[in-house]
């Protein structure tokens, strides 16, 4: 079942949607905490803690291996500002935000090792090239892979500190259409394509007083996505006239994936039912602007550059778990998503809006050593007319919503 | 004409709501369409060449299809406008009337433009008109609700004559009511519910392309009398109301100086011209006239006055030769195949205004710039005084019917500085700018989609109705090679 699963993995497309969290953070780093509203900073639940909170890695009974991965299913409807009544909506292709973590130590010492591959950051938007905005944007796909060595030492019963080393791959399509029309009426269009890395750290601290009570705090840097020697190709009218003005054929960008610090709760009111609460606050304000540099001008610029001027925010999170029996635990969650993205700024890679989220999951422990979680995330953002006069996007309303179920599997040792 | 058919169909497609299934996102609020009070069952266009659909110098299938009065149409239909039967060419003669594509480019970078010349509409079993060839007519006599004739002024509408004159206006009339039925008759008689007038940019136009020359032969070449363009106006929408049974949105004529055709040659000339030239002489107006303009008078953005046409980039390079290739081609044009003819025409020329043309061309006192290349500030003042009494009458006659106006004076003006919409820049530049088609007068497709929005917008203002916009990116703009 392993075997198959990685397969599964190795096939599926590695990337997160927009849909998912505010910008382009795709918030799905734990199949307990997915059912959970995405809490969980102020728990020792498993070895996702190693995203979640290096500091309680430490605190975990036992070592093992843990796989996920979520089938987020996103849509995103457009429609033109009135009096226009025309509409678009994206056809996002099935993303499989994935995360994989496994801790080592002996069971009597204070420290454990760990490492977790996951995608916390990541989007894929697909428009088209018909909608009136395919100008702005055809299609864009961000993808981030983090892999984090990580180490966590368990000063006492009571307190566990621990940290982590990001190293961040991935890469970036963006395609669009350029208006300018060839004689069989094709429009033109660019497509900027390159891999990405990047690095940062986690550090964490996790606390609990009393057996009732735990609190994690968590500092995830930023990381900065550097695309070196990316390639540029354009589809043009031949003409000598117009293709003299498009020559470049590399870029380079740079992408922020914003540092976020998250306080997390953990309360255990009876032995069967634990309450998570998070805040989690992303400091998006890194991200000033999208910009690309280029080799050769287009149309006599050696770079792009839109502002997108992001604001922090703050992201609330509430959930519950309750161990119905020995095999069984249940939960549910909920979070709400402020979004980064001010007025005037909406663009349609990220036509982003408040975002509200619920969630449900299970575990079943199938045997002493391996556990089967499962979990759902609908997450319904609210409707957001802008006139994107800002950053240069696409004016009009927005509306997206997600559907992620996802499923996990737990083998301790 | 499928293909073209499918393409408009696709543009209105894509331009509508439809419904999203499921599990899809949904908007709170459905879409908002209504007439209001108006009943758009039966929309009529009057117009000229803008409402034809004419562009790229010419009248052609595609340009027809995509033409403002059948976007305004096809909007219409979405809150319960009726059928709109254009006169369109067949599919066999969908190159019409003939016109302009853009090929290439010169060393230069200068656009050459190549005549279409197949599959034309042109008619060779019947004598030519007075105004050019007769054009095949179109299929549909009795119920043409497109009535756009390419160069029709409001003075010429009003008479009989007129349709022997025009073959775009002749090819909308049956044999019997050629030279018997004015234009005026023709529009009033189909009894609109809901029309749209655009009509006296030709008033101006005429007598602004020819340089401010008037045709001696042509009745229609110079600049109407205010009094007549003001009779005619006002008996054409007293025609098309009916005393406000229908209702209609009118449009005013725009700046001529504000269209490419007057506005690409001249900063090129003056960017070309040696440092040593400081002024040059240009015959003004009709007669042998002569007027010296100084080099900094060439208007170029917001400064200078002096226009040049779009026609002049041909000579303009010639300044200083010894030539007087615009007074042969003048004649060849006249007369392309009796070569004694077409001397005696040259002649005619040399004596007239007067030029010796083994003097300098255009520095020269001898051998001036033709007049017809050249709009100089008196001849804008009289142009400029015309456009804006008849847009004065216009705006008193929608007052007094009660009808939506669509200010284009205004509109074409406040787009000098360009705009960027969805991701595309435009402006009125030629060529460059989106905007313009080929002759740097019409608009392009995507031009007259942005038009019957700011139309729409205005008939939705005036009268309280929800028609929607269309998409203008799915029209479109010039084609390149």
């Amino acid at each position: 079942m392993k075997n198959k699963f990685l397969a599964f993995l190795g096939s599926a497309v590695l990337s997160a949607s927009v849909a998912t969290a505010g910008g382009f953070q795709a918030n799905l780093q734990g199949q307990k905490q997915i059912g959970m509203g995405h809490a969980g900073t102020g728990l020792a639940l498993d070895q996702s803690s190693i995203f979640f909170n290096p500091g309680a890695l430490a605190h975990l009974r036992q070592n093992g291996i843990q796989l996920g991965v979520s089938a987020l299913n996103a849509k995103i409807a457009y429609r033109e500002p009135a009096p226009g009544i025309s509409q678009a909506q994206t056809d996002n292709p099935l993303s499989t935000p994935f995360q994989a973590y496994a801790s080592f130590g002996k069971e009597e010492s204070p420290l454990r090792f760990g490492i977790g591959v996951y995608t916390p950051y990541g989007s894929s938007v697909n428009w088209g090239t018909l909608w009136q905005g395919r100008f702005g944007l055809n299609e864009l796909t961000l993808q981030a892979i983090f892999i984090q060595p990580t180490i966590s030492y368990r000063i006492s019963d009571k307190l566990g500190f621990g940290a982590g080393f990001v190293y961040a791959t991935g890469n970036v399509n963006l395609q669009r259409s350029i208006p300018l029309q060839a004689s069989n009426y094709a429009e033109g269009q660019v497509e900027l394509d390159g891999g990405a890395s990047g690095m940062g750290f986690n550090l964490g601290v996790y606390f609990q007083p009393i057996e009732k009570l735990s609190l994690g705090l968590t500092y995830r840097s930023k990381v900065e996505m550097e695309v070196e020697d990316g390639d540029v190709s354009f589809v043009l009218p031949s003409s000598g006239l117009i293709t003299s003005q498009f020559q470049a054929t590399k870029f380079g960008a740079k992408l922020p994936l914003p540092a976020n610090i998250t306080l997390g709760i953990g309360f255990r009111p009876t032995e069967k039912l634990t309450i998570a609460a998070d805040i989690q606050h992303v400091q998006w304000s890194a991200y000033k602007a999208l910009r690309f540099d280029y080799n050769a001008g287009i149309r006599g610029e050696t770079f792009s550059e839109s502002p997108r001027n992001y604001e922090d925010v703050f992201i609330y999170r509430l959930g519950a778990q309750y161990q119905v029996s020995d095999i069984l635990a249940l939960r549910a969650g909920a979070y709400y998503d402020k979004s980064p993205v001010q007025a005037g700024y909406l663009t349609p890679e990220t036509p982003d809006a408040d975002s509200r989220g619920v969630s449900a999951g299970l575990t079943i422990a199938l045997s002493d050593r391996i556990d089967l979680d499962a979990s759902f995330l609908y997450i319904n953002k609210k409707e957001r007319t802008d006139d994107a006069s800002k950053s240069g996007g696409v004016p009009g309303t927005y509306k997206s919503v997600a559907y992620i179920p996802g499923v996990g599997l737990n083998y301790k040792f | 004409m499928k293909n073209i058919f499918y393409k408009f169909g696709a543009a209105a497609l894509l331009s509508s709501a439809f419904l999203f299934s499921g599990c899809d996102p949904e908007f709170e609020d459905d879409v908002q369409v209504s007439a209001g009070s108006l009943d758009l069952s039966k929309y009529v266009a009057v117009g000229n060449s803008l409402t034809a659909g004419y562009q790229d110098n010419g009248l052609y299938l595609e340009g027809q299809v995509f033409s403002y009065p059948n976007i305004l149409a096809n909007q219409f239909s979405f809150a319960g406008g009726g059928a709109f039967a254009q006169p369109l060419f067949t599919n066999e003669q969908r190159n019409g009337s003939g016109y302009l594509r853009l090929s290439g480019f010169t060393a230069t970078g200068s656009p050459i433009l190549q005549p279409v010349t197949t599959n034309l509409a042109v008619r060779t079993d019947a004598a030519p008109l007075p105004g050019g060839p007769r054009l095949a007519k179109a299929s549909n006599l009795t119920g043409i609700q497109n009535w756009g004739v390419p160069g029709i002024s409001v003075l010429a509408s009003a008479t009989p004559v007129y349709g022997g004159v025009n073959p775009y206006f002749e090819r909308l009339l049956a044999d019997n009511e050629v030279g018997q039925v004015s234009y005026v008759q023709k529009v009033v008689a189909t009894q609109p519910t809901f029309f749209s007038v655009w009509l006296g940019n030709n008033d101006v136009l005429a007598y602004a392309t020819a340089g401010g020359v008037v045709d001696q032969a042509n009745p229609f070449g110079g600049i109407t009398p205010t009094a007549t363009f003001n009779a005619v106006y006002s008996q054409l929408i007293a025609g098309l109301s009916r005393n406000k049974t229908a209702k209609g949105i009118v449009a005013t004529i725009p700046d001529v100086r504000s269209v490419p055709f007057f506005t690409t040659a001249g900063p090129v000339f003056k960017a070309g011209l040696p440092a040593a030239v400081t002024q040059f002489v240009v015959l003004t107006k009709s007669g042998a006239q002569r007027k010296v303009i100084a080099r900094d008078d060439i208007r170029v953005g917001n400064t200078g006055t002096t226009l040049f046409t779009l026609t002049s980039s041909a000579y303009l390079g010639l300044l200083g030769q010894p030539t007087g290739k615009y007074w042969r081609d003048q004649a060849r044009a006249k007369f392309p195949t009796d070569a004694a003819a077409r001397d005696q025409e040259i002649n005619r020329y040399l004596q007239t205004y007067q030029v010796d043309t083994t003097k300098m061309f255009g520095l020269s006192v001898e051998n001036p710039l033709p007049s017809a290349l050249v709009l100089d500030a008196d001849e804008q003042a009289e142009i400029e005084t015309a456009t804006n009494a008849f847009n004065a009458t216009i705006k008193a006659q929608a007052q007094t019917h009660d009808l939506a106006v669509f200010d284009a004076h205004n509109f074409f003006n406040s787009i000098q500085a360009g705009f960027t919409q969805n991701g595309v820049a435009y402006s009125p530049a030629f060529i460059t700018g989106n905007l313009f088609s080929l002759d740097g007068v019409h608009p392009t497709q995507r031009g007259y989609a942005i038009i019957a929005n700011e139309m729409i917008r205005a008939i939705n203002s005036k009268y309280g109705s929800s028609i929607p916009t269309i998409d203008v990116t799915q029209f479109r703009a010039v084609l390149f090679p």
